[in-house]
């Protein structure tokens, strides 16, 4: 059937529920505009034939019509959905990708992300006064101003804001500005302890 | 909406402490509070109360609704009425939920406080969804629930809307009127 | 799935739904594309020819302007179907049915069929029946497998069926204090996950 390649870049979006963004499927994108291309051509010589003097071209024009609108649908869902993703990625993983992360983004993806990045960064420093306000920190009600963490991994020297260096080394635990370590929380390095 | 967003909201509600130090009145944003003075109550936001209490620098006085003979009256009233009751306050499952987690020795018979608010509770939701059931099921346009309060509607509000969305697509069917579409 | 009321150009859901075949008729010559039709191997399709095209591809070519296809009703949505609906449709699966069942319901009314008020009745009806069974599902079922309660369920029931669970899921935490623990965020600890296994599987 026409534009089934696209409806399975589609399927390919759906079936990737947990998060996850799979692998810019540059393949198969290069495939329904090579459908698409076909289709148009052939769309353009029946309208000339038309034009001509011959009839009956126009059902087949229709349904060929039909199969570009559909492909188009298909591929700016892909992209937009993809985009989608990759906007919620800033705000769950933070302003730095990881590697394998980023290997699933085309060249274009990996620019909006910078980007997007940048466009956010400017704004939250443009607004809640001279220090800038990061609207990715206190995404609930915080109840304290410190809390206490263990570490998870080795993460090397932290600097807290009062210029003390301390190392966030795995199994170890601190008592922290909960707006200095929210970040690495949220990024699996520290656990935060409740009691 | 997150509950942890309800409860911020619910720690606006004053609560009356006994402090056992005194302090000048504090200025702010939210509004002044003290001056304190030590075994004097006075009222102040839940969010204090239980800060304070935590420092062991208060003893909390129980809202006065909080009480065994009130509450068995209010979840009786509740299962002979039809419609919800008016709840004595509209954060009664937060201030609660708050209260016997920070300062349980301050509340007499705070287990059964507990099994009390959590029996109306759901007494509450499953009156809660069998009102949303018969609207559904009726032809009704519109319904009129009073007394609910911002926890019970936060925690089927995702629900609820998504269902009258779905509804309302397939009543806008019977119409006969075709809707708009892409293809 | 959510059926809103207003389709969204980049739903992938409803691009799915639109994926869903029609039993058409061709009415008029389609010369050069008889390819579509893989159970035949001529070079047109004509007037006569049976074959099933998704909903895109039907609309595109039947309605009040254009007669290029006849379509007819797909059978889930015919009589049949219907009466088994009102007898009990508490007891349908309507995944199988569908999987959307509503949404594709929903467009099949574009044609306007002679059938097309009852169906339109038929959906309202099986919807109201089969929701406190949702609803109440959604919302006493927690820490367990869901799978058994939605597989049932076509696919705008689940997505009501998710939503119920959105609520208690987050009233649960709530009540229990893990709202006021700061967490790992859910795509870096899927990747962490993901990336166990992986490592795992290179170790066996």
């Amino acid at each position: 059937m026409l534009a089934e390649k696209a409806l399975e870049l589609v399927r390919e979006l759906e079936r990737s529920i947990d998060g996850s963004l799979p692998p810019y499927n540059e393949d198969r994108v290069r495939q329904v505009l090579e459908e698409m291309r076909v289709l148009y051509e052939q769309n353009q010589k029946d309208v000339s034939a038309t034009v001509a003097g011959e009839s009956g071209l126009f059902s087949g024009v229709q349904v060929r019509h039909a199969a570009l609108e559909r492909n188009k649908r298909c591929l700016l869902a892909y992209l937009y959905n993809r985009i989608e993703q990759i906007k919620k990625m800033r705000w769950e993983f933070g302003s730095v990708l990881p590697t394998e992360v980023k290997y699933n983004l085309c060249e274009q993806e990996m620019q909006w992300f910078g980007r997007y990045n940048k466009l956010l960064a400017n704004y939250m420093m443009s607004i809640g006064g001279s220090g800038g306000l990061d609207l990715t920190q206190d995404m609930k009600p915080p109840k304290t101003l410190y809390v206490e963490v263990r570490c998870l991994a080795n993460h090397g020297e932290f600097e807290t804001q009062d210029g003390n260096v301390i190392v966030l080394k795995k199994n170890s635990q601190h008592f922290l500005l909960r707006s200095e370590c929210e970040h690495l929380i949220r990024q699996g390095i520290l656990e935060h302890i409740v009691h | 909406m997150d509950p942890a967003e309800v409860e911020f909201l619910a720690e606006k509600e004053l609560i009356t402490v006994v402090p056992k130090f005194s302090f000048d009145r504090i200025y702010l944003i939210g509004g002044d509070i003290g001056p304190f003075s030590a075994g004097l109550p006075i009222d102040v936001p839940l969010w204090l109360a239980v800060n304070l209490k935590q420092r062991q620098k208060c003893r909390i006085r129980p809202p006065e609704w909080m009480d065994r003979e009130k509450l068995q009256g209010k979840k009786q009233e509740e299962m002979d009425s039809k419609f919800f009751i008016e709840m004595p306050n509209q954060h009664y499952m937060e201030i609660t939920q708050l209260l016997l987690k920070y300062a349980p020795d301050d509340i007499p018979h705070a287990d059964e406080m507990r099994t009390l608010i959590k029996d109306l509770w759901d007494l509450r939701m499953a009156k809660l969804r069998s009102s949303i059931d018969t609207f559904v099921r009726s032809d009704a346009t519109h319904a009129k629930l009073n007394h609910l309060t911002l926890m019970e509607l936060n925690t089927v509000r995702l629900f609820l809307t998504n269902s009258l969305d779905q509804l309302y697509v397939l009543r806008s069917n019977l119409s006969g009127k075709v809707q708009a579409t892409q293809e | 799935m959510t059926m809103k009321a207003s389709e969204n150009y980049f739903d992938i859901d409803d691009i799915l739904a639109s994926n869903e075949r029609i039993p058409c008729r061709v009415e008029l010559p389609i010369y050069r594309l008889g390819y579509l039709d893989s159970s035949h191997e001529s070079e047109h399709l004509l007037p006569g020819t049976k074959i099933e095209f998704p909903y895109w591809l039907g609309r595109a070519v039947c309605s009040r302007r254009r007669h290029i296809v006849r379509v007819d009703l797909p059978k889930q949505y015919r009589e049949g179907y219907r009466e088994i609906l009102s007898a009990d449709a508490t007891v349908v699966d309507l995944h199988k049915l569908g999987p959307y069942y509503y949404s594709f319901g929903t467009k099949l009314l574009h044609f306007e069929h002679v059938a097309s008020a009852d169906i339109a009745k038929s959906m309202v009806k099986t919807f109201q029946t089969r929701f406190r069974k949702i609803m109440d599902s959604s919302q006493n079922a927690y820490n367990e497998d869901t799978s058994k309660l939605t597989e049932k369920l076509d696919e705008a029931e689940r997505s009501l069926f998710r939503s119920g669970q959105f609520g208690l899921h987050d009233f649960q935490r709530w009540e229990t204090r893990k709202t006021e623990k700061l967490t790992t965020s859910n795509m870096v600890r899927n990747h962490q996950k993901r990336k166990r296994n992986v490592m795992d599987s290179n170790v066996d």
